[in-house]
């Protein structure tokens, strides 16, 4: 194999993955968009003859997806914010203290990503009981998710402390701040959009959240948009195009958000360069 | 405006390393201090805890008279300037230059006044815009030495500010670094690993290795009367030759330990059969034409630079002649060397320590 070939093999190679995990984003919106018989046509068609958008705001009002989205929205804020106000003050720590201490709480931390969210709902389910949380379930959820999303948060954050240069801090610190504005005025806005970009991908994540979801709330008018979809699934389900079209609708502001931050997200994941 | 530091009996430790053993200084109100040393000495680390960025083990560190123990890095009153020059990334120039004046509470048009006050001293006045990644590395260390003197502190401590220069730019700053120090008047600590920059600007050069002050004296004092073999071997460039020896029979004179144990007067007595090391710079080992020569020297390599030719002769050890006259001499050629008395330097073997 010469080598001007190999570049092009490897992107050959990464559209073909690329397709791969798109082509069920792309069938979604097809088949929401297609007549109940159109869906098991065979051999299938790609796109609708008669596309009809109108199942939007008809599966919009016959879920209630307005409350659905709403406790989404409610969970994923929740989880953000503690994990933001949190995490980045134990990123922090971690990235400008060294000992074995720390080395230890780091790897407790990674400990915590290790366990699955099916493993823990169990003993959080009983922890939650005990102590009434349950009465509060989106809080209680709230909870659950942001000490799953930490980990990762923490570990992503604290990359992104590591590559301001301790230098900086000192300077700030001999021209006459404290230890505390230095952090907010010096470290804080250089570390911003590594901040940003992790609370982003947490908000994504907690916005599909589903394991804690189902579990923990009852009460369908408290459950977000994933618990509601599932309760679309019955034996018989055979309103394909409804449940394609509640799905479109929840996904599609995620995937807004990342399209339009995409340049940021990537470069604040990649870029450790402060020059 | 400028104050004294007075630092007794520091000590610092990391753990179980000892990184300042017992440090005293005293650094004079105006005077301009190099720290220098080899890498790991200790140097850094007592800037950085003159500053306060470091807390000390043990001793008492003063300021202006003031005991600094305790004393965060922003009431101390001193400006430093990083090797990394540690311009904030996110701000303009003129931000950088107004940091420290904007957390003093200065208002905001007459922080302005001095920013550009500072940037036309420093040949910074059309860059006040930029941000710092659009500036070169030396307009950057431009900014890092104006944000220290917007502050007129009480000391300006220096930690390797050239180091990250071209050689062309680092011999011009050592200048210009040495002009504003004595316009400003202001007390000057200055921590460098290179001998000539500390030689070369400061009116006080520290000694240091292994966390301990190995000498101290101006920039001659160290040169002309080093107190141990390292003083000698760091000090002046190129580095002094070292050559162990015996003591001859008659106490006035040495036997080299060189290919026919050449035998140079002293010009002083000394234990007849004592083990020396002696110390010889190349400068002072002066190219003879024939004659009364105190050594005969077969050249190894020629190296010249224009104003000077660097000789380094085919004898174990090697050593090296600094001839400032135009030579014609070539590889396989011999020497003759004269050496003044009065610039042979005798060191203890074992402790290094000079006789």
């Amino acid at each position: 194999m010469t080598r001007p070939y190999v570049p092009w093999l490897l992107l050959g190679l990464a559209l073909a993955l690329a397709a791969v995990y798109l082509f069920p984003l792309y069938w979604m919106y097809v088949t929401s968009l297609k007549t109940g018989s159109e869906i098991f046509a065979n051999p299938p068609t790609f796109w609708p003859m008669a596309p009809d958008p109108s199942i939007y705001p008809a599966v919009w009002t016959r879920r209630t997806m307005g409350t659905f989205m709403w406790n989404s929205v409610l969970i994923a804020s929740g989880v953000t914010a503690i994990t933001v106000v949190l995490g980045t003050g134990c990123a922090y720590v971690l990235a400008r203290y060294r000992s074995a201490w720390i080395d230890f709480g780091l790897f407790l931390i990674l400990m915590l990503q290790v366990l699955p969210a099916s493993v823990m709902i169990t003993p959080l389910f009983v922890g939650f009981n005990q102590i009434g949380l349950l009465n509060y379930p989106r809080t209680a959820v709230v909870l659950a998710a942001a000490a799953k999303a930490m980990p990762f948060f923490v570990v992503l954050v604290r990359a992104t402390f590591m590559s301001v240069p301790r230098e900086l801090e000192e300077a700030a610190l001999v021209d006459g701040n404290s230890r505390v504005g230095a952090f907010f005025s010096i470290v804080l806005p250089l570390a911003r959009n590594g901040i940003l970009v992790c609370a982003i991908l947490t908000f994504m994540s907690a916005f599909g959240e589903y394991i804690y979801s189902k579990s923990i709330i009852q009460d369908t008018s408290l459950q977000p948009a994933s618990v509601g979809l599932s309760g679309f699934l019955g034996p018989n389900s055979t309103d394909w195009n409804s449940i394609m079209a509640y799905s479109a609708i929840y996904v599609t502001p995620i995937l807004a958000v990342f399209v339009l931050l995409q340049r940021r997200i990537v470069s604040g994941l990649t870029s450790g360069a402060l020059k | 405006m400028s104050a004294q530091i007075e630092l007794s009996n520091i000590e610092k430790h990391y753990g179980a390393f000892h990184a300042l053993k017992n440090v005293s200084l005293t650094i004079e109100k105006g005077s301009f201090v190099a720290l220098v040393g080899p890498s790991g000495c200790g140097k850094s680390t007592l800037l950085r805890s003159i500053a306060g960025l470091e807390t000390i083990s043990g001793g008492t560190l003063k300021i202006a008279g003031a005991v600094m123990t305790g004393v965060p890095p922003r009431k101390r009153d001193v400006a430093m300037v990083f090797q990394s020059y540690a311009l904030y990334p996110h701000m303009t120039v003129e931000e950088n230059l107004t940091y420290s004046l904007r957390l003093h509470g200065v208002g905001k048009a007459e922080a302005k006044a001095k920013a550009a006050e500072v940037a036309a001293t420093t040949g910074l006045s059309a860059l006040l815009k930029r941000y710092p990644r659009e500036l070169s590395g030396g307009q950057r260390q431009r900014v890092a030495m104006g944000r220290a003197i917007i502050r007129n502190p009480k000391a300006f401590l220096f930690d390797e500010p050239l180091s990250n220069l071209d050689a062309a730019l680092r011999v011009h700053m050592r200048k210009e670094i040495r002009a504003l120090h004595d316009r400003l008047g202001a007390t000057s600590v200055y921590v460098t690993h290179d001998q000539i920059e500390a030689m070369t600007m400061a009116d006080h050069v520290v000694v240091m290795r292994d966390g301990v002050i190995e000498q101290q004296g101006s920039p001659l004092e160290l040169y002309d009367t080093p107190v141990s073999k390292f003083v000698a071997g760091f000090i002046g460039s190129p580095a002094m030759n070292f050559v162990p020896g015996t003591i001859a029979a008659d106490g006035q004179s040495v036997r080299l330990e060189l290919e026919g144990n050449p035998v140079l007067p002293l010009g002083r007595t000394m234990e007849v059969g004592r083990q020396v090391m002696v110390g010889l710079r190349p400068e002072h080992l002066v190219i003879a034409e024939g004659g009364d020569v105190a050594l005969q020297l077969p050249v190894a390599v020629v190296e010249s630079t224009g104003s000077m030719t660097y000789v380094a002769t085919n004898t174990t050890p090697e050593l090296t002649v600094v001839e400032t006259r135009r030579t014609h001499l070539q590889a396989g050629n011999t020497i003759g060397i004269t050496i003044d008395p009065g610039h042979i330097h005798m060191f203890d073997p074992t402790t290094g320590l000079a006789i």
